[in-house]
């Protein structure tokens, strides 16, 4: 059951950095760990809408170990978009996150969870599109309202953003085995805080960041922290990649799958790239006749054989040179090159 | 109402009949687009709207000559307590000149200590946007803020202006259901130079809270009499599963309003 595929729906990508060792890196004159980050199909894909969606899921199935236990499986998942193409589509992950533990059987004995720490958003405007039993599994932390205690009825502030204080939302829920925390968005909480400082605190993250909204190096950063991210990006399609779009109900569908490099890709793209010669007021294409006319035009540099020896064989009285040597001229006929002073 | 009926057919609004929890944001690029927010301020106030302006950039009394000419008087609204103008050259006035021992409104505590944000200026506007007791009933409440660039040039970061904007947003649009249209005017920077406090970092940032976005430029052709310059509409879909849409037109200034109309026909050209 695949929906049609809506041309206006932006991709979203996925990319993986090929790093496979475990690295610290020096931030600032503090040392902060940086999550390993898993080697996947190696990089490149950034620039197109590719999106590895099962590897996605692969990547979700590591990092259901639960947040609290500090397992190393969890991982940051990053959703980067631009000013065009609105991360929105977090809302898509959060129903898909929330949907997955019904659909995979042998993760039933597993309670999931997830926390959505909302800077950006109001709790209506994120529960808008979910049905019902899934914005019930949903824990909202009300952060949009007052972030910096300006009107002093804050529920949780941008400097709340500390392991302790995360670590006690998450408790709220202590039955859970499997925690997934949203923070929509980080582009909010780098506003206020030092990348470095942010890093300390959670482990199986999800969030928002909006590139065009930081300086590249701080972008480049939480990149790299990240385990996997998804980049939203505008719209066409490269070769050898999975598509996917996105319905109406906030479920994906898958339009193709991954198929070998150069290959299929190609079928897909050809019949639904959309013909230029179509919605014109003027005529680009070719009737028959005119195609026929076309096709026995002799081109004027295109030599066949017999035009070739046409032109080389020398008619009776055709080409040739005379020659009148005057009196500056110093010709030797055994060695033309006489005259020449060196 | 004649003035900017394109330009309401082109939202699908009208004083009668307008989306609640909106923010408009305008912005401009190598022209004025300040005749958008001449007409968002008399299209509010025909709507019986409770509005409260925050004019940084002109005087009260600019404001009202144009409204006038759009068959609005601001003066009545204000004195009807409609409309309460925060005129923003006349309050920093009283801080230049007088410093510390100044007594002007908090509002403008930006110019005392532009470190300190736009707090002030907050406190000022949930003050005045909740419909006053005693008088007649007001409509909905909108923010008008001519406009927010202003603040950079001041000496306030540009976290501070997106804090400003996200608190407004979260009491005037989702909170009290209200509407909010802020002007924002990018300057012309140079290409090699990635300034980080710049103007566009600031769009950016208000693009990505807004509904609906304004994108006013000139003509990339150059200056041209009939046409005066193209605005892109962008309906950015936040709920309701809608998708982001995008519309370009060109605009007329004219004497009482402007004139929308679709690229290549403008009634010069056709």
């Amino acid at each position: 059951m695949i929906t049609p595929y809506c041309r206006l729906l932006p991709y979203l990508s996925l990319t993986d950095s090929c790093h496979c060792t475990r690295y610290q890196s020096e931030v600032q004159g503090r040392l902060f760990p940086c999550g390993y980050i898993n080697p996947g199909p190696s990089a490149s894909i950034q620039a197109h809408q590719i999106f590895h969606f099962y590897h996605i899921f692969h990547h979700l199935a590591i990092s259901i170990h639960p947040v609290l236990q500090g397992t190393e499986a969890g991982g940051l998942i990053l959703i980067q978009d631009s000013v065009n193409y609105s991360g929105r589509h977090l809302k898509s992950y959060i129903n898909t996150t929330l949907k997955r533990y019904i659909t995979f059987p042998w993760h039933e004995y597993f309670q999931c969870v997830v926390h959505v720490l909302g800077f950006e958003a109001s709790e209506d405007e994120l529960k808008d599109g979910l049905d019902i039993t899934s914005a019930q599994r949903l824990h909202f932390h009300n952060a949009y309202s007052d972030p910096l205690s300006w009107t002093r009825n804050s529920q949780f502030t941008v400097h709340q953003f500390t392991l302790e204080d995360i670590g006690t939302l998450l408790k709220q829920t202590p039955q859970a085995k499997a925690v997934t925390l949203i923070i929509d968005s980080l582009s909010w909480i780098l506003r206020h805080h030092d990348p470095a400082v942010i890093w300390g605190a959670v482990r199986a993250v999800v969030s928002l960041l909006h590139s065009i909204l930081h300086q590249q190096g701080t972008v480049g950063r939480i990149r790299h922290m990240a385990t996997s991210v998804i980049t939203v990006a505008p719209g066409t399609r490269g070769l050898g990649e999975e598509i996917f779009s996105i319905n109406e109900d906030l479920t994906v569908t898958i339009q193709s799958k991954l198929s070998h490099p150069g290959h299929t890709g190609m079928n897909t793209e050809e019949s639904e790239l959309a013909d230029p010669t179509a919605n014109l007021t003027f005529n680009l294409r070719l009737s028959d006749t005119e195609r026929e006319a076309k096709e026995k035009l002799a081109l004027p540099f295109d030599f066949s054989k017999e035009k070739k020896s046409a032109l080389l064989h020398l008619g009776p009285s055709s080409g040739r040179i005379l020659y009148e040597p005057d009196a500056n001229d110093d010709y030797d006929p055994e060695d033309p090159e006489d005259d020449l002073d060196f | 109402m004649r003035m900017f009926a394109e330009l309401n057919s082109i939202l699908n609004t009208s004083p009668d009949s307008f989306k609640p929890g909106e923010f408009i944001l305008v912005s401009d690029k190598h022209t004025d687009a300040s005749f958008l927010i001449h007409h968002f301020l008399s299209f509010y106030l025909r709507a019986g709207c409770k509005v409260c302006f925050l004019g940084l950039v002109q005087s009260f009394s600019h404001y009202s000559a144009i409204s006038q000419r759009l068959g609005v008087s601001l003066t009545q609204a204000r004195e009807k307590g409609q409309l309460v103008f925060l005129e923003g050259l006349k309050e920093s006035l009283g801080v230049l000149l007088q410093g510390e021992a100044s007594k002007g409104t908090r509002a403008v505590d930006f110019l005392r200590d532009p470190s300190s944000g736009l707090r002030g200026l907050y406190d000022f506007v949930r003050d005045n946007v909740r419909g006053g007791g005693g008088g007649e009933e007001w409509g909905p409440p909108v923010l008008l803020v001519d406009d927010l660039s202003v603040v950079l040039s001041l000496g306030v970061s540009v976290g501070a202006a997106l804090d400003f904007s996200h608190y407004c947003r979260a009491t005037v649009c989702s909170k009290l259901q209200g509407s909010m249209v802020m002007l924002v005017r990018c300057e012309e920077e140079e290409e090699e130079e990635e300034s980080d406090e710049g103007s566009e970092r600031l769009l950016r940032g208000l693009i990505h809270q807004c509904s609906l976005t304004l994108q006013v430029q000139g003509l990339p052709t150059g200056y041209c009499r009939d046409i005066h310059g193209q605005v892109e509409v962008c309906w950015r879909g936040q709920c309701d599963g809608q998708q982001t849409q995008k519309k370009l037109f060109q605009y007329k200034v004219h004497d009482k309003g402007a004139s929308f109309f679709a690229r290549g026909t403008s009634s010069a050209v056709l």
